[in-house]
């Protein structure tokens, strides 16, 4: 870019545009969170529900693999936020509806744990929904507003089930809402990080 | 009468530099870079002359021991950003 050009009011215009058009659609995710979880979930879903026919018990305890998955997590949240060569208003936005969503999920899991609440995956799932939603709306990016919404469609048909097939649609809600958002995440990571590296 | 262009900001890379830094909260020296596809020595240059006039603040650090510059707009900048819009638009609509 030539700073020396001449600048009509038109071209002025249009440069900003092109300008905040560029910093807005840009976004850092490598993809891992919203594969870790997404997988997580599915596993553990999947986990509960062969066991409600199994009867292991090493398996009953298989969310706490939820909890063991924080320290990823923060190894994750701090290399992300070490590359990061931009931070942006929106960036924060929605770094505060993800913690307030960690926050409310461990939350939920202890009065569910106390108090034995009646069709919690659908409660789940509802929750699942809300960051996934707004990220994807914040973000422009379309898997994860799909993912969000089928979460909460997810969680109606959970509501009309009965345990432990109301588990199914919880897998079903993480692999929509994380684990395929993640993986196109991911794809997209990786692909952008190959062109720089064969930038000269 | 039109009020003349504010000069620090009517140039191209300058304007490109401007434009992305409110959008963003802070960006470092190599995204602008790429976003901007300028130099690294001529977005050094406009960089300076936009922290010279106050309108962006820099701050060079390390990061893995490789040098980092951080570039935010100043409230300075961002008023001069503003007004630099409201003239062109001002411009703009008098001449149709």
């Amino acid at each position: 870019m030539d700073q020396e050009s001449e600048l009509t009011s038109e071209q002025s215009l249009k440069l900003i545009a092109t300008m905040i058009s560029r910093a807005k659609n840009e976004f850092y995710d490598t993809g891992l969170s919203a594969l870790l979880w997404g997988s997580l979930v599915i596993v553990c879903s999947c986990l509960s529900y062969a066991n409600h026919y199994l009867d292991w018990p090493v398996l009953r305890y298989a969310w706490w693999l939820m909890v063991v998955a924080v320290v990823p997590q923060v190894f994750i949240s701090v290399r992300e936020a070490k590359a990061r060569r931009h931070k942006s208003h929106r960036d924060d936005l929605i770094g505060g509806i993800w913690i307030s969503f960690g926050i409310a999920i461990f939350l939920f899991s202890y009065l569910d744990s106390q108090m034995t609440i009646k069709h919690d995956a659908s409660i789940y799932l509802t929750l699942f929904a809300i960051p996934t939603f707004a990220t994807g709306y914040g973000r422009r990016f379309q898997p994860m507003i799909f993912g969000g919404v089928a979460c909460w469609v997810l969680a109606i048909v959970s509501l009309r089930s009965d345990y432990p097939e109301a588990l199914i649609p919880m897998a079903g809600g993480a692999l929509l809402a994380w684990f395929v958002p993640g993986l196109i995440l991911r794809k997209r990571y990786l692909a952008a990080k190959r062109k720089h590296v064969q930038r000269p | 009468m039109f009020k003349d262009l504010n000069p620090i900001l009517h140039s191209q890379l300058r304007l490109a530099v401007v434009s992305l830094l409110i959008t963003v909260k802070e960006a470092e020296f190599t995204f602008l870079r790429e976003k901007t596809n300028a130099t690294a020595g001529n977005l050094s240059v406009q960089i300076n002359k936009l922290k010279e006039a106050g309108y962006i603040d820099v701050t060079k650090s390390f990061k893995d021991n490789y040098p980092q510059t951080i570039c935010k707009i100043t409230a300075a900048g961002v008023k001069a950003f503003e007004e630099y819009v409201r003239d062109l638009q001002a411009y703009l609509n008098i001449k149709k």
